[in-house]
């Protein structure tokens, strides 16, 4: 017989997790089909759960759980491997693509294109590629999921970029050519050249790679409706600590 | 029925527990007051006998009655070496295991950037203080291997670093008598990525 709600062989990743109860934890996920959901991961901490070594962030695992309400309970999670445990800044960057998942999407929303993301972020945290090209292409993703895709190709008149002018960007809506106008508040300036760059998805040049973090910051600013980041501010204290 | 107030503020006291919900907490109030006086009244001394003389450890920051802690106080231990872990029960587990002899810090917590406890919520500060007081040459982390200890690892060797005190962090690989066969499969991968190098 089979039991209600069963979800089996589903990739997915643990964001966080908790102790619950004596010996059980609860887990939060990011799932490639079902989005972001809790499960219960009975007995995952007594001393000799298996679930220990694989239930960790930043694994790639295949998860089969089951249940009907909100809280549902894991059956079994597969170690599926291919990204070292992250250590050092490149953890800490993970962090902060799980808080930017936890406080930005909605539980039970399921966003393939946006696991296909943070999959992508992942492994190119483990395998140790440009830190800021990775969150950047992220932080676009998920912004691109929340519905707020970005247009880098066109102004506000419907004009091709110019790479040889300046564009104003404005929290929501599109570049505007600068031109002498008067900037509008809540906005980045930002050559026409690196939007290109951005159009082309080339984060090769540091200015780029500069400019985008502005964009990116000023965008997801307003999706958090200026809710402070715990990740951002521990990279803030740690830098501002070894100075 | 409403409760007579003393009832009722024991048995919100008693909620404060984790995994004590109401329920729970009335139950243990009225089992303290029925079935166990004597235990009740234990539970209350010994309460507020912890709360009013246990303190922290002034070098080590664990939970102790006196200034120094019996660990630090010890002069027959290395002074040289400092190991740090996160909770008192660690050291337990350290002590236990006979195999260190230096001192400790605890740090009473690790950082958790997805329940928003930061460095400044921890003993980092007395940490930094006692590690570059001029006796250790040795920090080991010991930091649990969980991504919340990796990260408070991580945290600790920023602050520490390039500051003439030597940083070790304490290795991690399959477990002593552990078989290829039945070990958990990430750490295993982990153990290929960490291996060591045997050649001199």
């Amino acid at each position: 017989m089979s039991q209600p709600g069963k979800i089996d062989r589903q990739p997915g990743y643990v964001l966080m997790s908790q102790p619950w109860r004596e010996t059980s934890l609860l887990i939060e996920v990011l799932t490639r089909d079902h989005g972001r959901l809790t499960l219960i991961a009975r007995s995952a901490r007594r001393p000799q759960s298996t679930l220990r070594g694989v239930l960790m962030p930043f694994a790639p695992l295949e998860l089969a759980w089951f249940g009907k309400t909100e809280l549902r309970t894991l059956h079994a999670a597969d170690w599926q491997g291919g990204v070292p445990q992250l250590s050092g800044l490149t953890l800490l960057s993970g962090f902060y693509l799980n808080e930017l998942v936890v406080k930005l999407t909605a539980r039970d929303d399921p966003h393939p294109a946006l696991y296909f993301a943070y999959d992508r972020a992942v492994r190119a945290l483990g395998a140790g590629e440009e830190l800021s090209t990775v969150l950047r292409r992220f932080e676009l993703a998920l912004l691109a999921s929340l519905g707020y895709t970005p247009t880098f190709d066109r102004d506000v008149d419907g004009r091709a970029i110019d790479a040889e002018q300046g564009y104003a960007c404005p929290s929501d809506g599109l570049p505007e050519l600068l031109n002498g106008r008067t900037v509008v508040a809540e906005s980045e300036i930002v050559p026409g050249a690196v939007l290109l760059a951005l159009a082309a998805d080339d984060f090769s040049e540091p200015l780029t790679r500069r400019c985008a973090r502005r964009l990116t910051r000023l965008w997801l600013n307003k999706q958090l409706f200026d809710c402070r980041l715990a990740t951002r501010e521990l990279l803030q204290t740690i830098n501002g600590l070894s100075d | 029925m409403k409760n007579p107030p003393s009832l009722d503020q024991l048995i919100s006291a008693l909620k404060v527990l984790p995994g004590v919900g109401p329920k729970s907490a009335q139950r243990m109030a009225y089992h303290l007051l029925q079935r166990d006086k004597a235990g009740a009244d234990k539970l209350a001394r010994a309460l507020d006998r912890a709360l009013t003389q246990l303190t922290h450890c002034e070098r080590c920051n664990t939970f102790s009655e006196t200034t120094l802690c019996n660990v630090c106080a010890d002069e027959k231990r290395r002074q040289d070496t400092l190991m740090v872990v996160e909770m008192p029960a660690d050291l337990a587990n350290l002590e236990q295991s006979q195999c260190y002899d230096g001192l400790y810090f605890v740090l009473m917590g690790r950082v958790s950037p997805m329940e928003g406890i930061g460095p400044n919520d921890i003993a980092l500060a007395k940490l930094i203080t006692r590690a570059l007081d001029g006796t250790v040459e040795e920090v080991i982390i010991a930091t649990n291997f969980t991504a919340e200890g990796e990260a408070t690892a991580h945290v600790i060797s920023e602050l520490l670093k390039d500051k003439g005190v030597k940083l070790t962090r304490i290795a991690r690989g399959l477990p002593v008598g552990g078989e290829l066969e039945y070990v958990d499969l990430g750490t295993l991968a982990q153990a290929v990525y960490e291996r060591r190098s045997l050649s001199r």
